[in-house]
C-alpha cells in the first residue's frame, strides 16, 4: 500500500478534535462517530456531505480512523496515532487480523477464531500474529472462560471482566488471597456496626487489658488451645466460643440492637467501606463493583457468617474477623470436628464404608474400628 | 430403604421385650398384616407362644390389631411409629423433667416402661412396697434396654420414684398435668386400631349415616364427604380426648367444667420450677383424683411437638442470645397447647375454605407467665434495660467505645448473661404492677427482635397491628430447621465448601458448573471435586442437556442440583442404620466385659458392688457403663436427628402404616 501524502490540515483538525471527543467521552477509543456527529464537530466550511467524505478517506487512508457499520449505518472511530504509524506499515494480511482483533475489542478474540474469519492459512497468522505483538500492536491475554485458548487484544485496551472474570480474577487465576481478605474485611466491617460489643466484667478485672495491640493473636491461639480441650458435648459453636471464654475475668457480650431502630450495612455500603478503606491495593479497590462485594456477601451468608437483616447485613452471632497476619492452624476443628448433630458425631456420621456395613457382612458393628477409636477417645 | 428402619426396630424390640417379640415383630414387619394362626406359620413359633408374644407386643402398642367383624379374624400388623417409639424414651423424660419437674420425669418413665397403665395400678405401684403384683409388673422392661437393668437394676429406679412420689395426691396432681399438657392422653378402643382401619371404619359411620345411597363420588359429593369423615375424625378424637366430665373421678371429687382445673392453672405458672407440684400439693389439698380405671400412655405426637418447640428455641437461641431464645422458648411453649398436632389442626379446615392462614397466636402476657423469671432479659438488647440503670449508662457507654477498639480481635459473646451483673432485684418476681409491664414490654423486645430476624422467627398475630398476641408460623420455620439439620450434617460431615455449594445450589436452583464455581467464589477444579463427592453421596445430582443427538459427554450440558426432600429422607435413612449400629455394638462391648458383669450380676454381690469386688473389678464395671452409657447417649442424640427429620414437619409418610 502506497504510503499517502503527508495529512493534510483539515484532516489533521477534524481528527485532533475526534481524538479529543473520543477520550472524553466515557467509551475512550471505542466511542464511534455517526456522520451526524462529525458534522457537527467540523467547520461550517465542511459540513456538508460532499465535502466530508474526501476528508474522511483521507483519514481512513492514513489509519487513523477506521469505518464500521452499526445499525445499518456508516460509523467512524479512532485510533491512536501510534497505531496508526504501525498500520500503515503492516502488509494486506497483517492489517486484516489487526482489524479482527480491533472488532473484538475488550473482549479479545481466540487465535482459532482468527484464522477461521480471516481465511488466511495457518502458518502465515501465525507469523503474522508474532510480528504484530513484537510491534507492540497487539497482546496475548487469558481468558478465564477458556484458559487453553490464546486470546488477542489490542495493546493499548484492558481486558473485559468477561474475560478476566472480574476484580477477583488474577492473570486468569482465582485470586483467592484477595477473596479471603475482602470477605475478612466485610466480617469486620459489618460486626463493628451491627452489634453493640460490650465486656462485662466478671470478677477481678486483672486480665481486662489484654488484647491490646500486640498480644491480639497471642491471646486468641492462647484461647484455641483452651477450645481443643473443652468438652466434646459442647457442640453448638455459640456455646463453644463461650465456653473458651468461661475462665476469663471478662465477658465479651454482643447486644443486639433493638429492632427496627439500627440501619444495618446494606451491599452498598459495605462497598464504600471496603473501597475506601485503603487495605486493598488502590487499582483493584477502583476496579471492585458493587455486584463483586454483592458476590462475596452471598458466599458469607452461605457460609453462615453473615445474616440478611430487612435491606442490610449482620454477621452472625460469634462470628469473629481474623486479625492480620494470624494463621488458623486448627482449621480441622472448623471442618467438623466437635460440631454436627447426632449422626456425624457418632462413628457412623462419617464413616467411609457406610453402605458396606451390614449385620454379618465383611464389616459390622462388632468388628468396626471407628467404634473402638471413638469408644477409647471419648469423653 | 425401610430396611433399616425394620433393623433398628427389631433391634429396640428385641432389647425391650425379648426375642420372642422380636422374632414375631420381624415376621409381621416382613409380611404385612396377618392373622395369628398365619403369623405363628410364618414365624415358625407355636401358636401359643406367638399368642404370648402378641399380648406383649399389644401391652406396648407395637402392634395394632383389628377384626373387622365381631367373629372375623383378627389381623395384626405392626405399628412403626410406635416401635421406633421406644427409642424416643430417654428424650421425652428429658423434656417432661425439664418441664414438668423431676417427680413427673419419674412418673413419665415408668409409663413408658409399662407402654399404658391404668391409673389405679400406677396408684398401687407406688403406694405399695416393691415386690406387689403390679410392681414386678414394672420389671418386664425396666428401661428401653434390658442391659441397663441387669447392672443398675430397675429396683434402683423403682426406689427413687417411690422417693420422689410421696403421696397419691400427688401422683394424681401430676397425672392431671402431664394430661391437662397433653404428654399423657387416655387410652381408648380405637387406640390399637390401624390408622388405615379407621378410617374405614369412620367412611363406613359416615356413609351409613349421611350418605343412604352409598354414592361419594362426584365433585360435590366427595367434597361433603371429605368434610363429614373429617367432622367425624375430629368428633371422635375429642371423645378419645380426656375430659373431667366423661371421664368422672370415681371419687366424688369437685367436678370442673370443661378442661379448666384449677389447680393446674396454678401449676402452670410454676411449670419450670421442679418443686412446683409439691407446693401446690400442699397448699391445695383438695386435688380431685383420677378415675383409677383410666388408661394412659404417652403421646409422642405431643412430645415431638415439645422437643421440635426445643430446637426452635435453640435455633433461634443460636444467632440471638439466650435471653431472646428464653423468651421465643416461651412463647412456643404457650403455643403448644394451641397447636393440636404437628402440622396444626388448621390445616384440614384451611384446605376446605381458602381463608387466610390463622396462626396460633399467644398473648404477651402469657409468654410472660411461662418464661421463667430469673432470665435477665434487658441486657442483651441495647438500651432496652438500660431505663433502669440510667446513672450508670454512660459510664459503660465509654467503656464499650474502648473495648471495640482493641478487642474486635476476639469472638466475643457469652450468651448466658447471668443475673448477677444487675443486682436489683426488679425482675424478680411480679411485686408490683409497674415491674410486670416493663417486663412485657422487654418479652415484646425481643419478640420483634425475633421477628427481623431473616428465618422470621415469630410474628404479630395480626401483621401490621400492633396487637398484643404473636404466632409463629410453625410450617415455615420447621423447614427452616430441617433445612438447618441437613446443613449441620453436610458440613459436619464434609466442610465448609461443600456447605456453600449445597446452599448455593438450594437458593439459586439449577446451575451449570461454571456457574456455581463463579458463584461460589471458588476454583472450579475444586468446585468439580466437591460436586463430585456431594453426588456420590446422592447430596447433589446433575441433570444431563446434551446438545445434540449423541448424547456425547463432551457435547453435553450438566445442570447441579440439590434436592431437599431426596437429601432428608437420605438421612433419615442413614440416621436409622447408625442407630441400628450403635445399639448392635453394646452386646460386643458387653462380651468384652462378660466376666465381670456376671460377677457383678451374682445375688451374693448385687447391691453390694462396693464391698464385695475389688478395685479393678470396680474400675471395670465402671468402664462398661461408661461405654453403655455413651452409645445409648448417642443413639437418644440421633434420636433428635430423626424428630426433625420426621416427625416435625408431619409430612413425612414414611411411617404410615
Amino acid at each position: 500500500m502506497a504510503i499517502p501524502a503527508k495529512l493534510s490540515d483539515e484532516c489533521d483538525a477534524l481528527y485532533t478534535q475526534l481524538l479529543a471527543a473520543a477520550t472524553n467521552s466515557e467509551e475512550g477509543l471505542k466511542k464511534v462517530f455517526f456522520q451526524n456527529d462529525i458534522q457537527h464537530l467540523l467547520t461550517d466550511t465542511a459540513k456538508s456531505a460532499n465535502n466530508l467524505l474526501p476528508v474522511l478517506q483521507e483519514l481512513q487512508n492514513h489509519g487513523l480512523i477506521r469505518a464500521s457499520r452499526l445499525q445499518g449505518a456508516m460509523c467512524w472511530s479512532t485510533r491512536p496515532r501510534g497505531a496508526a504509524e504501525h498500520i500503515q506499515k503492516l502488509s494486506t494480511n497483517e492489517r486484516a487480523l489487526y482489524e479482527y482483533v480491533e472488532d473484538a475489542h475488550t473482549k479479545g478474540i481466540w487465535m482459532k477464531d482468527l484464522k477461521r474469519r480471516s481465511g488466511i492459512e495457518e502458518g502465515k497468522v501465525q507469523k503474522a500474529m508474532a510480528k504484530l505483538e513484537g510491534a507492540r500492536l497487539l497482546k496475548v491475554i487469558r481468558n478465564v472462560r477458556a484458559p487453553a485458548q490464546k486470546t488477542y487484544m489490542l495493546f493499548h485496551l484492558v481486558p473485559s471482566d468477561d474475560v478476566t472474570g472480574g476484580s477477583f480474577f488474577d492473570a486468569g487465576d482465582l485470586d483467592e488471597s484477595l477473596i479471603e481478605e475482602v470477605a475478612n474485611l466485610i466480617v469486620f466491617h459489618v460486626r463493628m456496626s451491627s452489634w453493640v460489643e460490650q465486656k462485662v466484667p466478671r470478677s477481678q478485672p486483672q486480665h481486662s487489658i489484654e488484647g491490646e495491640g500486640d498480644t491480639v493473636a497471642g491471646a486468641e491461639s492462647d484461647a484455641k488451645k483452651r477450645k481443643r480441650t473443652a468438652d466434646i458435648e459442647d457442640s453448638a459453636p455459640a456455646r463453644k466460643h463461650r465456653s473458651r471464654r468461661e475462665d476469663r475475668d471478662m465477658i465479651m457480650t454482643q447486644l443486639a440492637w433493638p429492632a427496627n431502630s439500627h440501619e444495618y450495612p446494606s451491599a452498598s455500603n459495605i462497598h464504600d467501606f471496603v473501597t475506601t478503606s485503603d487495605v486493598i491495593r488502590a487499582s483493584k479497590a477502583q476496579q471492585l463493583s458493587v455486584a463483586e462485594i454483592q458476590g462475596v456477601i452471598d458466599v458469607l451468608i452461605w457460609d453462615d457468617k453473615l445474616e440478611r437483616v430487612g435491606s442490610g447485613y449482620r454477621t452472625v452471632r460469634g462470628v469473629s474477623f481474623r486479625p492480620p497476619g494470624f494463621v488458623d492452624e486448627d482449621q480441622e476443628d472448623e471442618d467438623g470436628e466437635g460440631e454436627g448433630n447426632g449422626l456425624t458425631q457418632a462413628p457412623c456420621g462419617r464413616c467411609p464404608v457406610f453402605d458396606l456395613c451390614g449385620q454379618g457382612g465383611p464389616v459390622n458393628a462388632g468388628n468396626c474400628e471407628y467404634f473402638t477409636e471413638w469408644l477409647r477417645h471419648g469423653a | 430403604m425401610a430396611q433399616n428402619l425394620v433393623e433398628l426396630c427389631t433391634i429396640l424390640i428385641e432389647n425391650h421385650l425379648g426375642d420372642l417379640a422380636a422374632q414375631i415383630f420381624t415376621t409381621l414387619a416382613e409380611h404385612g398384616r396377618l392373622s395369628a394362626p398365619t403369623l405363628a406359620a410364618h414365624a415358625n413359633i407355636p401358636l401359643v407362644r406367638t399368642y404370648t408374644g402378641l399380648a406383649t407386643l399389644l401391652e406396648e402398642q407395637l402392634v395394632l390389631h383389628h377384626a373387622a367383624e365381631e367373629d372375623a379374624p383378627t389381623y395384626y400388623s405392626v405399628s412403626w411409629r410406635n416401635a421406633y417409639n421406644l427409642v424416643r424414651h430417654i428424650n421425652v423424660v428429658s423434656l417432661v423433667t425439664e418441664r414438668h419437674g423431676e417427680a413427673a420425669g419419674q412418673v413419665v418413665k415408668n409409663i413408658l416402661q409399662l407402654g399404658h397403665a391404668r391409673v389405679g395400678d400406677l396408684t398401687d405401684a407406688y403406694n405399695l412396697a416393691p415386690g406387689s403384683k403390679r410392681d414386678s409388673g414394672v420389671e418386664t422392661g425396666a428401661n428401653h434396654v434390658p442391659e441397663a437393668v441387669m447392672v443398675n437394676g430397675a429396683a434402683k429406679s423403682q426406689a427413687t420414684s417411690n422417693q420422689r412420689v410421696t403421696s397419691a395426691s400427688e401422683l394424681h396432681s401430676i397425672l392431671r398435668t402431664l394430661l391437662r399438657f397433653g404428654i399423657l392422653v387416655k387410652v381408648g378402643t380405637r387406640t390399637l386400631m390401624p390408622i388405615a382401619d379407621l378410617q374405614e371404619q369412620l367412611q363406613e359411620a359416615v356413609i351409613v349415616d349421611q350418605f343412604p345411597d352409598r354414592k361419594v363420588t362426584g365433585p360435590k359429593k366427595a367434597k361433603e364427604f371429605a368434610l363429614a369423615v373429617n367432622d367425624l375424625k375430629r368428633k371422635w378424637r375429642r371423645d378419645d380426648a380426656f375430659s373431667d366430665n366423661s371421664d368422672a373421678s370415681s371419687r366424688g371429687a369437685i367436678k370442673r367444667p370443661g378442661e379448666h382445673f384449677n389447680p393446674n392453672k396454678r401449676l402452670k405458672l410454676n411449670g419450670n420450677k421442679p418443686n412446683g407440684h409439691m407446693v401446690n400439693v400442699d397448699c391445695e389439698p383438695s386435688v380431685s383424683k383420677l378415675p383409677l380405671d383410666l388408661i394412659v400412655r404417652v403421646d409422642f405426637t405431643r412430645c415431638s411437638l415439645g422437643l421440635r418447640s426445643q430446637r426452635l428455641q435453640k435455633l433461634a437461641k443460636r444467632p440471638l442470645g439466650s435471653a431472646t431464645g428464653a423468651v421465643y422458648g416461651a412463647l412456643l411453649q404457650a403455643l403448644e397447647d394451641k397447636v393440636y398436632s404437628v402440622r396444626g389442626e388448621s390445616d384440614e379446615s384451611a384446605k376446605d375454605d381458602d381463608a387466610e392462614k390463622v396462626l396460633p397466636s399467644a398473648d404477651l402476657s402469657q409468654i410472660a407467665e411461662m418464661l421463667d423469671p430469673t432470665i435477665d432479659l434487658g441486657s442483651s438488647i441495647r438500651g432496652v434495660g438500660t431505663s433502669k440503670r440510667l446513672p450508670n449508662g454512660t459510664g459503660t457507654d465509654g467503656k464499650r467505645k474502648h473495648v471495640i477498639d482493641n478487642e474486635f480481635a476476639e469472638i466475643g459473646i457469652k450468651p448466658e448473661i447471668s443475673g448477677s451483673e444487675d443486682d436489683e432485684p426488679t425482675t424478680n418476681g411480679f411485686s408490683s404492677y409497674r415491674n410486670h409491664a416493663k417486663r412485657v414490654k422487654m418479652i415484646e423486645a425481643h419478640l420483634v427482635l425475633l421477628q427481623e430476624h431473616s428465618k422470621e422467627f415469630c410474628k404479630r398475630a395480626r401483621a401490621g397491628s400492633t396487637s398484643t398476641e404473636w404466632g409463629v408460623d410453625f410450617e415455615t420455620l420447621t423447614d427452616g430447621l430441617i433445612q438447618a439439620e441437613l446443613d449441620t450434617t453436610i458440613a459436619a460431615r464434609f466442610g465448609s465448601t461443600h456447605l456453600r455449594v449445597v446452599r448455593l445450589l438450594r437458593e439459586r436452583g439449577k446451575l451449570e458448573e461454571k456457574q456455581v464455581a463463579s458463584f461460589a467464589m471458588t476454583r472450579i477444579k475444586d468446585i468439580r471435586a466437591v460436586l463430585t463427592e456431594l453426588q456420590s453421596e446422592s447430596l447433589a445430582e446433575a441433570q444431563e442437556l446434551p446438545k445434540d443427538n449423541q448424547r456425547q459427554p463432551s457435547r453435553t450440558t450438566y445442570l447441579w442440583y440439590f434436592d431437599p426432600q431426596r437429601a432428608q429422607s437420605l438421612i433419615l435413612q442413614q440416621t436409622y442404620k447408625a442407630m441400628a449400629r450403635t445399639l448392635q455394638r453394646i452386646p460386643f462391648e458387653r462380651e468384652r466385659f462378660r466376666t465381670i458383669i456376671e460377677k457383678a450380676e451374682r445375688t451374693d454381690i448385687k447391691g453390694q458392688e462396693q464391698e464385695k469386688l475389688e478395685t479393678h473389678e470396680r474400675q471395670l464395671l465402671r468402664e462398661w457403663r461408661e461405654i453403655e452409657e455413651r452409645l445409648l447417649t448417642q443413639v437418644s442424640r440421633m434420636d433428635e436427628v430423626v424428630v426433625i427429620l420426621r416427625d416435625c414437619s408431619g409430612r413425612d409418610v414414611s411411617l404410615a402404616t
